[in-house]
Order: C-alpha cells, then sequence, then structure tokens
C-alpha cells in the first residue's frame, strides 16, 4: 500500500511539474500569438452580412435571422461574431459560395456549415466553437465522453434560433433525449428526480462539456455532485454506513427506480447483499411474512428501516446500530 | 498527499496568475484577416426595444393526489391560477435584461432574471421553489408532527403489541408527508481583463415539511415524522483564463448546511421492560465544505492538448452530541469528547493528454486520483441501545476511500467519419475499516462511432471488465460479525461484460428513426454469500415523422430489465440456504403529433404515454414459503392541447390532461398501523389516482423592438 502510494505521489507530482513547466511560459507565449490563420483576404466577401443576407432572407431555404435575436449578434460586444467578420467569423470565407453567377446546372459552392452533412470534420466544427467558448467547463472537452463519440456544438446547440432550448431548465432534457433514449423512459419510473416536470435539468448534475468523472459528473466526483442538494447527508458522522461516504450509487440508482427513494432494490434485499449477521440479518424472509400471514417487521412498510431508520449514518452516541 | 499538494496548488495559483496577467499586457490586439470597413450590415435586423409574453388564466385538477402533483404542486383539489411571463430588453452598447417566470400560480413556481451589459458584466437572480409530495394517506397518533417533540396523546394506553394499543384508532390523524424547497440565487459574472473572465455566485435555500423516520426500542418500532427545517448556503468564485492554446480556471466553492433541529424525541407507545418511556433520534448535524478547483487546458501543439485538474477540499462537522439516552434509569460513563470534530479532507486529481500522432491515429492516457481522507478521531464511547440497555464499548470507524485510475485508449478514424477506439482501463481503491483493503479493476473496452452516411449514424461499444480483491478479512470492530462467506459487492470478485448499440437513420428528410440495445451483465463468481449477480437488458425504438408541412408525429418505446441473484444463509455460519431472485421489469411507450388546422391560427397537439413497471420477487428456501405478488405501476398519460390565434398578439390555449394510476406495493397494501405485532406504522397506502386536469389561458405578445 505504501510503495503505491508513493509510486502515485511521484507521478502526481511530475504531472503537476510537467503542468507548471508547461503552464508558466504557455502564458507568456499565448499572450503573443494571435489565432493562426492562413485565409486570405481575396476569399472574404465585400460587404459582409450583407453579402449573405441577400440570399437568405426569410423566404430562404435557410432563414438565418434569428440569429439576431441572439448573444452572438451584438456589435458592441466585441467578442461576438458580429463585432469580427459577421457571419464569415464562425462560417468561414464565403469563396466560391458568393459567385453571383452560376452557369446552367451548377450547384453552388457549399459554405463551413455545422452538423452531420458538413463537409468539415466534427472537430473542425467545435474548434470554431471552441475558439471562443474553451472556458470554465468546456476546458475538458477534447478526450471527454462526448468528444469521443464525435458530438458537435450543434448537435445540442441552435445558434440561429431565439432561443436556445438546451439551456432552458424545463427544455433541456428533451434535446439530450435524442441521443440517450433510455434516460428519457427511465424518469418515468415511480420514484424519479423532477426532470419531466422541468424541475431540473440534466446539467444540474452533469457536466455535458467534459469532466473527468466517468458519467461527465457537474461536481468532483459522485458524491460532491449529490451533496449540492443533498448536503445533510454529508457528515462527517460519528457513525458512519460504509458505502455512503463511497458512492451513493452503490444503493441508489439517479436516474430513477421502480423502487422508492430510487432505491436500486428495496430492503429488506438492498441490505442483505451486505448483511449476513447471525439472527435476523441473515434471516430468509418469503411470503410467510405478509399481512396474510405472520406479518413481519423485517419485510413489510419500511423493513429494515422500521429500526434502522438511520441509514446515512448517525451523530448520536447511540447511533451505532443506526437506531438512534 | 495533502502538504505537497496544497503547496503546489498555490504555486500554480500565485505563479501563473502574475504571469499571464503581465503576458497579457504585453499581448498585441488582435487584428482581422480583412478589411470591413465596408461591411456595413445594413440589412442586419439588430434587436433593439422590449418584447416578451405574458400569460395568465385558470387550471383545475378535480381530484387530490399527492402522486400526481409530487413534483409540480397540482397535488390539490380545485382551481389555480396559470402564469407565465418573459420579458426580454434589448438597448444600446449591449445592454440587455430577461427576466422568465414560469408557474406562477403553483408550488412550483420559478423567476430568472439575467441583464447587465454583454462582455461586460453580468447579473443574475433565479429564485425557484421545487415542492416534493411525498405521502397524503399517513396516519399516525402522535401530537406535535413537524415539531421536534412528539408526544402520544392523553389517554394512551401502552401494550407489548399493537393491537394491544386499545386508544389507537381512535387518536389516529392524517399526516401529510412533504418538503418544500425555496432557492433564491445571485451572481455576477465580468471581465476583469481581456481574456478572462470571473463569476461570483451565491445561493441560499430553505428546505421545510416532514420525512419519514422510524424509531425503536429493542424490537419495537415506530415510525413518525421527523421535522425538515434545512438551510444551505453555497458560494462560488471563478477566474478563467481563455488564450488560444491555453485555458485555466481558478476557483473557490463553499457550502454551508444548517438544521435548525438537533434531534426529535418520540415518547414509546410500546411497554417497555426496561422504564424506555421515551427515545431521542440525533437529526442531521450541522456541516460545512471548503473546496479549491483549478482546471487547466493547454494545446502543447496542433495535435497535442493536455488538460488537468485538482480539486482540492475539506469537509467539517463538529455539532455537540446529544446525551446517550433519554432514559434516567440508565447510568451511562461519560463520552470521551464533547463533540465529534469531524473533519474529511477530499482531493480530486486528474491529468489527461490527447495526441493525434498522424491523420488518422489519436492516443489518449489518463491519469484520476480520488481521495477521501476521513480524518475524525477515533474514540471509545459507552453507548446505550435503544434508550434501553447499555451495551459492550464500541469504537468509531472513520472510512477512508481512494481511487487511482490509469486509463489509455487509442483511436483510429477510418474514411470518412468512423472512428475505431480500443481502451484499457485500470483501477486500483483502497478502503480502510472494511473487509477489503485493496480492489483491483481492469476494463478492457472498444467502440465505434460512425457518420459514414449523411442518413445513418451508428454509435457501439463493448466491455469487458474483471475485478480482483486482496484478502478478504472480517473487521474486528464490526460485531456481532458477518458471515464468512459474505461478500460485499463492491469489494467481490467480479466478471462484468457489457455490449451496447444505438442506430439511427434518416431515410428521408422527413422520417427519421431510432433503434438501441443495451446489455450488462455482472457475474460475482467468487460470492457465495451476498449478491451473485445482477444483469440489465435495455432496448429501445423510437421514430419521429414530419407527414406534411402541418403535421408531425412522434412514437418512442423503451423496454428495461434488470434482474438480480443473491443468497443468504439463515444458519449460524453456514453455507446458503435461501435464494433471492428479482426480475424488474419497466415499459414505457409514448406517441405524439402536432397538427396545424389553420397555418398562424389554429394548432393542436396531443401526447400521450403508456408507462408500466413490475417487480418480481422469489426466495426459495428449505421449505415451500408463500410467493410475493408482483409489486406493479400502470400510468396512463394523455394531454391534448389546442392554441388558437385570436389576433397578431393575443392567443388563447386549452389543455385538457388526463392521468391514471395505479400501484400494486405488497410493502405497503394491507398493512394498517396495527397489521405488524410489533411496528406501529404510518398505515400508508399505495398510491393511486385517476384526474383531470384542465387549463385555458390567454397568451399577450408585445414587441416594440425597433430591428436596426
Amino acid at each position: 500500500m505504501n510503495m503505491n502510494k508513493n509510486r502515485w505521489l511521484i507521478t502526481c507530482r511530475l504531472g503537476l511539474l510537467l503542468t507548471l513547466s508547461l503552464g508558466v511560459p504557455a502564458f507568456a507565449q499565448d499572450a503573443k500569438e494571435g489565432k493562426d490563420t492562413d485565409e486570405t483576404a481575396a476569399k472574404y466577401s465585400r460587404r459582409g452580412a450583407d453579402t449573405c443576407l441577400k440570399c437568405h432572407d426569410e423566404e430562404s431555404e435557410f432563414p438565418v435571422f434569428s440569429i439576431f435575436k441572439t448573444k452572438h449578434a451584438v456589435p458592441a460586444d466585441k467578442r461576438t461574431p458580429f463585432a469580427k467578420l459577421q457571419c464569415e467569423t464562425c462560417h468561414g470565407p464565403i469563396g466560391e459560395h458568393g459567385k453571383m453567377m452560376l452557369r446552367k446546372g451548377q450547384k453552388r459552392a457549399p459554405i463551413l456549415n455545422f452538423g452531420p452533412k458538413s463537409a468539415v470534420s466534427f472537430e473542425q466544427q467545435n474548434e470554431i466553437c471552441l475558439g471562443c467558448h474553451a472556458t470554465d467547463g468546456r476546458i475538458g472537452w477534447k478526450g471527454s465522453s462526448h468528444d469521443q463519440v464525435d458530438v458537435t456544438c450543434t448537435s445540442c446547440h441552435d445558434i440561429h434560433a431565439p432561443r436556445d432550448r438546451v439551456l432552458a431548465k424545463n427544455e433541456q432534457p428533451e434535446v439530450c433525449y435524442n441521443c440517450h433514449k433510455r434516460e428519457r423512459a427511465e424518469f418515468y419510473r415511480p420514484s424519479v428526480h423532477p426532470v419531466r416536470f422541468g424541475e431540473m435539468a440534466c446539467s444540474e448534475c452533469h457536466n455535458t462539456h467534459g469532466a473527468f468523472t466517468a458519467s461527465l459528473l457537474a461536481r468532483p466526483s459522485l458524491n460532491q455532485t449529490c451533496y449540492g442538494c443533498h448536503p445533510e447527508k454529508r457528515g462527517p458522522f460519528l457513525w458512519e454506513h460504509a458505502p455512503v461516504p463511497e458512492d451513493c450509487a452503490l444503493c441508489h440508482a439517479p436516474h430513477g427506480s421502480i423502487h422508492p427513494a430510487l432505491l436500486i432494490k428495496r430492503p429488506p434485499w438492498l441490505c442483505q447483499a451486505c448483511h449476513s449477521q447471525a439472527g435476523h440479518p441473515s434471516a430468509g424472509l418469503t411470503g410467510a411474512g405478509l399481512p396474510g400471514g405472520t406479518p413481519s417487521a423485517f419485510l413489510l412498510s419500511g423493513a429494515c428501516t422500521n429500526c434502522h431508520s438511520q441509514v446515512h449514518g448517525s451523530n448520536h452516541p447511540s447511533g451505532v446500530k443506526l437506531m438512534r | 498527499m495533502k502538504t505537497p499538494t496544497k503547496s503546489m496548488l498555490l504555486i500554480v495559483l500565485l505563479g501563473v496568475a502574475p504571469c499571464a496577467t503581465a503576458a497579457d499586457n504585453n499581448a498585441p490586439e488582435l487584428t482581422l484577416p480583412v478589411d470591413t470597413f465596408k461591411w456595413k450590415c445594413k440589412f442586419c435586423t439588430f434587436e433593439e426595444g422590449h418584447s416578451g409574453y405574458a400569460e395568465g388564466g385558470i387550471g383545475h385538477v378535480d381530484d387530490d393526489s399527492f402522486k400526481f402533483g409530487e413534483y409540480t404542486g397540482l397535488n390539490e383539489d380545485g382551481a389555480y391560477f396559470i402564469g407565465d411571463a418573459h420579458y426580454r430588453y434589448r438597448g444600446t452598447e449591449a445592454h440587455y435584461f430577461d427576466l422568465d417566470a414560469r408557474n406562477l400560480g403553483l408550488d412550483s413556481r420559478s423567476v430568472e432574471v439575467e441583464g447587465g451589459r454583454q462582455g461586460k458584466y453580468d447579473l443574475f437572480l433565479n429564485y425557484d421553489e421545487i415542492p416534493h409530495f411525498i405521502s397524503d394517506s399517513a396516519v399516525t397518533p402522535f401530537i406535535g408532527t413537524g415539531e421536534d417533540v412528539l408526544n402520544l396523546p392523553p389517554g394512551w394506553v401502552r401494550a407489548p403489541t399493537t393491537t394491544g394499543m386499545t386508544a389507537l384508532p381512535g387518536s389516529l390523524r392524517q399526516v401529510d408527508i412533504e418538503t418544500q424547497r425555496e432557492r433564491l440565487g445571485l451572481g455576477i459574472r465580468f471581465i476583469p481583463a481581456r481574456k478572462w473572465q470571473s463569476s461570483i455566485n451565491a445561493r441560499h435555500e430553505t428546505k421545510e415539511g416532514t420525512q419519514r423516520i422510524a424509531g425503536a426500542f429493542q424490537f419495537d418500532a415506530t415510525q413518525f415524522l421527523q421535522p425538515v427545517d434545512y438551510t444551505t448556503d453555497e458560494f462560488d468564485a471563478s477566474a478563467t483564463y481563455t488564450g488560444h492554446r491555453l485555458q485555466a480556471r481558478f476557483a473557490y466553492y463553499g457550502s454551508q448546511f444548517k438544521n435548525s433541529d438537533e434531534s426529535l424525541t418520540f415518547d414509546n407507545p410500546f411497554t417497555s421492560l426496561f422504564g424506555a418511556d421515551a427515545g431521542q433520534l440525533a437529526l442531521p448535524p450541522d456541516n460545512d465544505f471548503h473546496q479549491l478547483l483549478t482546471s487547466v487546458g493547454y494545446e502543447i501543439n496542433k495535435k497535442t492538448r493536455l488538460t488537468a485538474d485538482l480539486a482540492v477540499g475539506r469537509g467539517e462537522q463538529d455539532e455537540n452530541f446529544l446525551a446517550p439516552t433519554v432514559n434516567p434509569a440508565i447510568v451511562v460513563p461519560t463520552l470521551p469528547r464533547g463533540s465529534l470534530d469531524g473533519r474529511v479532507d477530499t482531493t480530486n486529481a486528474n491529468i489527461r493528454i490527447n495526441s493525434a500522432l498522424t491523420d488518422r491515429w489519436q492516443f489518449n492516457a489518463a491519469l484520476r486520483h480520488d481521495d477521501r481522507d476521513n480524518k475524525t478521531p477515533q474514540a471509545t464511547y459507552a453507548w446505550v441501545n435503544t434508550d434501553s440497555v447499555l451495551a459492550a464499548l464500541r469504537t468509531n470507524l472513520p472510512y477512508s476511500f481512494t481511487t487511482d485510475e490509469l486509463n489509455l485508449s487509442a483511436d483510429y478514424h477510418l474514411a470518412k467519419r468512423t472512428r475505431v477506439s480500443v481502451g484499457f482501463d485500470h483501477e486500483e481503491t483502497e478502503r480502510t475499516f472494511q473487509e477489503v483493503e485493496e480492489t483491483e479493476d481492469r476494463t478492457l473496452w472498444t467502440k465505434i462511432s460512425s457518420q459514414a452516411q449523411d442518413n445513418f449514424s451508428l454509435l457501439m461499444k463493448a466491455e469487458l471488465s474483471d475485478r480482483s480483491i486482496s484478502n478478504y478479512m472480517a473487521v474486528p470492530e464490526i460485531f456481532p460479525p458477518q458471515n464468512p462467506l459474505m461478500r460485499i459487492y463492491n469489494m467481490a470478485d467480479r466478471e462484468r461484460v457489457m455490449f451496447g448499440m444505438q442506430v439511427m437513420a434518416t431515410p428521408r428528410e422527413t422520417v427519421s428513426i431510432g433503434a438501441g440495445v443495451e446489455h450488462a451483465k455482472n457475474d460475482y463468481d467468487r460470492s457465495v454469500i451476498g449478491l451473485l449477480s445482477s444483469d440489465e437488458l435495455s432496448v429501445n425504438l423510437d421514430a419521429s415523422m414530419q407527414l406534411s408541412e402541418k403535421t408531425s408525429l412522434y412514437v418512442f418505446w423503451n423496454r428495461q430489465q434488470i434482474s438480480s441473484k443473491q443468497a443468504g444463509s439463515s444458519t449460524f455460519f453456514s453455507t446458503p440456504n435461501w435464494l433471492q431472485d428479482e426480475d424488474d421489469t419497466f415499459n414505457a411507450t409514448g406517441i405524439g403529433f402536432r397538427h396545424t388546422i389553420v397555418k398562424n391560427k389554429i394548432d393542436i397537439g396531443a401526447d400521450y404515454a403508456y408507462v408500466r413497471s413490475r417487480g418480481e420477487i422469489t426466495v426459495s428456501t428449505v421449505v415451500p414459503d408463500p410467493s410475493f405478488p408482483d409489486l406493479e405501476t400502470r400510468l396512463n398519460s394523455l394531454k391534448v392541447y389546442v392554441d388558437y390565434r385570436l389576433k397578431e398578439n393575443l392567443s388563447l390555449k386549452g389543455t385538457v390532461w388526463y392521468e391514471d394510476y395505479d400501484t400494486d406495493d405488497w410493502q405497503l397494501d394491507g398493512v394498517q398501523p396495527d397489521t405488524i405485532p410489533n411496528v406501529l406504522t404510518l398505515g400508508e397506502t399505495s398510491p393511486s389516482y385517476d384526474l383531470y386536469v384542465v387549463g385555458l389561458s390567454i397568451r399577450y405578445r408585445f414587441n416594440t423592438t425597433m430591428q436596426k
């Protein structure tokens, strides 16, 4: 155990040293560099958005005017596309797409667009957005679960829409369900978090833009994510119930369950998967304990929790058995 | 790990920030690649002015049901106010203001406000209420429900069993189990310098109401309600640097939990042989948690990116202990300390490198370290079992956990948007004071992600995982001991296989079809007692169609089955003599459509969902015993709406919502307060309802925006 810890300590220190030695000169170097570009002025339009909007009006096949209702179209904010190269900030230089006259039968050359039909790779599409938006929770995008299955920013975000559905708590889950079909059904289970009622969004527990945790959680660990709304379980307590501080998901299914309190199984069997002490903890409980037989305290109503009610731990000096 | 890690973090924080700021001050302004002098944007319709809508109306629920209104506030029979509003202001020089208000007439109301000067500062205010209506069928004889002292009514007759409690039937009163959260959040986000963004947020939440709990006296137990009167304050501050190649974020998070009630004292309704006329439970103690976080992302070159983050936290709890017992007949030795002085230090560190070594190959490596170091002092405590009997001394066990994980993977890009990945994960977890010191998980996985065709996408993944453990040994402090054949499943040898596939196809522009399957199997191959195996299978189908310009339709179906087997032995320290088999099945089907009857005038829509769950439990013992009935829930939900535009800015919306829900739950059905001889229960019944909700509202839109 000590050898492993030493090895880990060395690895960690090396890693931090690496980050530090790259980070300090990186700040200095980063500030001196502008964005690399090999586009030449000749490929850009003559009039910027006015060139594009001559064709892309309200009646066109690809209406775009909704962008003007969004934060991307605020010229007074120097960071936004409309303070820079307007449409071409994201869509790249107009090139041949802006050619006025087409020969008979000739198809218009495409502009850089976003989505599954784009000629540009998913990674390149995302690089355009990340050029400005690689902040906060998106620092970990590269190599994250969504990046690894080629999810693009536009898979979830509506840029040319007055209201980006994924940013609204009550509409966000519908966007996620486009790929996460199982989760749509799971939130119909009898015991759930209030996602399908519009009271909770997926992003309250998940950082979909990239996190190191296995399920892209919003906080550094699963338990820390749960304690955000359930801090009364955080403790530490005098008498701890071992699975609780380790991992809430050892007993609970966060997306819902057919059992009460989002439990993966119900007591007594949830408890008997780990407790086998002689006496009542290891009794084989059958239908003989139902109200029609000999009603059993170990089986009915709360089962084990009829007595052991402090399942998350107890700070009572006499709470050894989680009964006080 | 603690001291060197924290000093490293300090060096990063102190060393990096001034460098970045100094470098930034010398940085040249970004120049555009083309002269945009003639780009006047005269066709651009920038917004300036006010717009939004207000919606008001009346709804009516035709029956009471906590289950129906569980999280919405539609739990009571009667009328309710429909109130929603949205307001938007766009001004000159990037000034803006947004307000969204929803469900103003219900206990699930929320208001979100955001405003400021985009690019300079943003201010946020949000107010949110989340109800949780848990049960409306609980009954109790106790007086004082919702308070921290529960007394039995005058004239109460104690008895050895519930059937002997002659005063019980006449003293039962109905009590609601419910909580209400109210959250108020304030925040500011601002740009202190070029390439920097800072934010500060504070959130204050109160949670009030009642929750189920129970108190026992030896083998006699009573269910009742505990008061919930919690306050949680959270605060976070962050500063983020976003450069072309380097991004870094420094943040602080703090959380403080306070409980207005430290204990719940309750009378004993049973006859006690030990003079235990009352008992006292500890309610969750106040605690707090503080954390420093830093994340760094650096593009080493065009093909290689490094990401790292570190979060160092401390949680503390030091509330004064309650007395070991409220039974005056028991003399307890002095406790070794007056409070716990509980402290947990957490460290979560990650580093990841992704590198595209060639155009087709990408390699990824990541290291993760999660540590919960429980520094709570140990001591030996004299304690009283359920306010009845002085018990043998016991030492507290402050559990610590450390997990180290290494992930290695390679991606190969086949022609046109198909990526094949293989990976290996190695995870080691160390635990203190538990049966197993170290567990080791090794996982081999593969994934294929393909969007090679414009109208077809595929995602497939498979994994094989093996867990092995160091010696499994009894924990000496735990008495009585476990059966030596027990293997606690998160610390047991395990073989795991998982396979999943999702496909999505758009055979025509107007049709999209999806199908998926996921199967996972866990085999605890060396466990004899405890969980032996678990299996999960999930299948889904869905389709959406644009039938015409005016009509769209969707349909989905999902089935999940979770099966598990576990064994136990009721004979002291022996091989298993009972087996529990459980099959939980869940089916959800939905269909809906939207149709425009008259363009820009009348729209209708409907959504129907049919959901059914079943839990089948079988316990086989040496003798044939009666089986369990199935646990079932059935939900039918149909919503129909009509949207009628009276004028350009005025529309009428009508909704009719029918829902019926039914449950069969043998743990609750037929269990009255006095059904179990030694447990006085709340007598809850499994929920069911059959009701309508109708609503009529008017929405007024306004728009004074000029389009510049």
